[in-house]
């Protein structure tokens, strides 16, 4: 991976992480933090940990979901 | 700068281009298929970085995984299923 990949990749997690911070909305936290993981991967996979981003990529997705299940259940007792 | 270096480059800048949009969009509903062009442009430099089989199924792996994410963020976005 090239020098200009790396600050791109890198820009993109930085950004979304502060996003993820300072957004009000919990659906926009969500999707910000979807490329919080997104933007992790070609880092892992420059390096070769192939088994390891496997393993984050089924893990991620089942954490959001977990999170969903918790955001709707307080709408509906709300 | 040969094949897959130009293809890598088009793909960081995708990936890069729709977390920008992402930024810019204001409603929550258009910010998803975004979202989903993320994903196709980091499964895409996965195997563009990476020369070895187990790419394809790390890709594979990351592929859906996003999309089952982005998917289930829509589905409760849009009040989840009904119950009969």
């Amino acid at each position: 991976m090239n020098e200009v990949l790396m600050v791109v990749f890198g820009a993109m997690v930085v950004l979304r992480a502060i996003a993820t911070i300072i957004s009000r909305d919990q659906f926009d936290k969500l999707i910000s933090l979807g490329i919080v993981v997104a933007g992790i991967m070609p880092f892992l996979a420059d390096r070769g940990l192939l088994d390891v981003l496997i393993a984050t990529a089924l893990i991620a997705p089942l954490s959001t979901i977990f999170i969903l299940m918790a955001i709707r259940r307080r709408e509906d007792g709300s | 700068m040969n094949g897959p270096d130009i293809a890598l480059a088009l793909c960081g800048i995708i990936a890069l281009y729709a977390a920008v949009r992402i930024v810019l969009e204001k409603d929550t509903m258009r910010k998803l298929p975004f979202l989903n062009v993320v994903s196709f442009a980091i499964s895409g430099s996965i195997v563009l970085l990476v020369p070895h089989p187990l790419a394809i199924v790390a890709a594979a792996a990351y592929f859906v995984g996003s999309t089952l994410e982005s998917n289930a963020i829509a589905s409760t976005y849009a009040g989840g299923p009904r119950d009969e």
